[in-house]
This record gives structure tokens, C-alpha cells and sequence, in this order.
């Protein structure tokens, strides 16, 4: 959280399994398609992965009531099974693209992926006002709980 | 509500104004004391603060007093949470995917 790059979510997991399965399962439009079918009576009419840089990943899920949501994003870099980036938007927060940076790594059968997360829209403010965040976030949390 | 309060504070002013306010409420003059800007820039920088719900401002006579409004930060620290949460469900997925595949084989 002490990235200067500011709202950042750091998260990282190892899996076993080699690096092509694992990079293939974030790619895999059923892995986003359950991910996002957060209820047991929800239905997730739509779910595409166009695997390419400037393709774009989208997911539509529908709500009993019949209200559709959905997410989309595009992916910016693809080298497989080493690095995947591609930005995020989720429907109930639109003004919000997020980036999304996973890096994989082998070792011994494993593999560890490290995703960053951050919003794309406070590091071009930031740019703009040429202001770091340095801690910002770590300040916060002191302040909350102090 | 969360996009106004991280753009709130992504400024180094605005932050130090934050983090003074953080031992406790204090007047204007105490907050900024030393910050080589004018009023008028200064004014600019607690209006954001204000209107992002970050600080609040009681004014009593000519004294006007700031103080942080520990909710709106309480909610910015909810938001990143909420985040982390739908992250890790996606691992979540992509594990229990890797089992299935493997156990398919």
C-alpha cells in the first residue's frame, strides 16, 4: 500500500500448477464467468474473451429481477504464460478503469501470480498534478484506526 | 464518494493539512502555519477538503476551527477493502478452476 502509484491492491497466490495453466485459467472465459456469477440464481447470459492485445474481455450477468450488469475490460499485454495486463471497468462504478498487472512465475511445478491492481484515472491525476502519494494510503489507515 | 475523497488528498498540501488535523481540530492559521502559499490558494485547497467531506469547519465569531471528519476516511478504507474482496475471489475462482482441470485429466 505504500506504492506511490496510490489506490493500489496488491494480491499474490501461489497455485500448483504449471505457469500455461495458470495463465490460462485467468484467460479463460468460464474462470470470469463464475467469478462474476456472485448467486445461485443468477444467470450469466454473456461471458467473451477475445485474446488479443486491444481485444476486449467482457462479462453480462443477469439478476433474478432480470437487470443485466456487466464488466469489461481490454488487454494491453499478452505474453504468455509470463505477464498479462488489461484494463477493468465495472459496470456499477464506470468512471472507474482499473488496471489490472499480473506477473507469473514457475518454480519447482508452481506457480506464483502477483497481481496489481490500480485505477487508471487517479495515476493520470496524478500525472497531471505531479504529485506523489507516497504513503497516502498508509496515513489513511492510521488516521481510521487511531 | 470515493473518487472525491482519493482526489481530496491526492495533493501534498492537502495531505499535510490532513495529517495535522490528525492530532486533533485546530484554526485555520494553526493548520497552514508556514506553508509558502497564498491565502487564496490555501482557501482553495480546505474547500476540496471540505467538499470531499474530508474536513469540516466551525466557524465561532472571527475563529474558524477545522477538524477531520474520521467517517469519510472510515469510508475511503471501506472502498479499498471492497476491492481486495472481489480480488481474491477471483484467485479464489481461478484455484478451484486449476483443480477441476486437473482432476478432468
Amino acid at each position: 500500500m505504500t506504492d506511490k502509484s496510490g489506490r493500489v491492491v496488491r494480491i499474490q497466490r501461489t497455485f500448483d500448477a504449471p505457469a500455461e495453466d495458470v495463465f490460462d485459467a485467468w484467460t479463460s472465459p468460464e474462470v470470469i464467468q463464475r467469478w462474476f456469477h456472485c448467486g445461485p440464481d443468477w444467470e450469466t447470459p454473456e461471458a467473451e474473451v477475445d485474446l488479443r492485445v486491444g481485444g476486449n474481455v467482457r462479462v453480462v450477468m443477469r439478476k433474478p429481477d432480470g437487470t443485466e450488469v456487466q464488466a469489461q475490460g481490454r488487454y494491453t499485454v499478452i505474453d504468455r504464460p509470463h505477464r498479462l495486463v488489461m484494463t477493468w471497468t465495472f459496470d456499477d462504478d464506470p468512471s472507474n478503469e482499473q488496471l489490472i498487472d499480473l506477473s507469473f512465475s514457475e518454480s519447482e511445478g508452481s506457480t506464483t501470480v502477483l497481481m496489481v491492481n490500480r485505477n487508471i484515472s487517479t495515476d493520470e491525476r496524478r500525472d497531471a498534478q505531479d504529485a506523489g502519494w507516497h504513503g497516502c494510503l498508509n496515513e489513511l489507515e492510521r488516521m481510521v484506526a487511531g | 464518494m470515493a473518487n472525491d475523497m482519493f482526489s481530496a488528498l491526492a495533493h501534498p498540501l492537502r495531505r499535510e493539512i490532513v495529517e495535522r488535523l490528525s492530532g486533533g481540530p485546530a484554526t485555520v492559521g494553526e493548520v497552514t502555519r508556514d506553508f509558502s502559499v497564498s491565502k487564496p490558494t490555501i482557501s482553495r485547497h480546505l474547500r476540496m477538503l471540505e467538499e470531499a467531506g474530508v474536513v469540516s469547519r466551525v466557524i465561532v465569531g472571527r475563529t474558524h476551527r477545522l477538524a477531520l471528519r474520521p467517517e469519510a476516511l472510515a469510508e475511503a478504507s471501506d472502498w479499498i477493502e471492497t476491492q481486495r474482496e472481489r480480488w481474491e475471489r477471483l484467485f479464489d475462482t481461478v484455484g478451484e478452476y486449476l483443480v477441476q482441470q486437473r482432476e478432468r485429466r
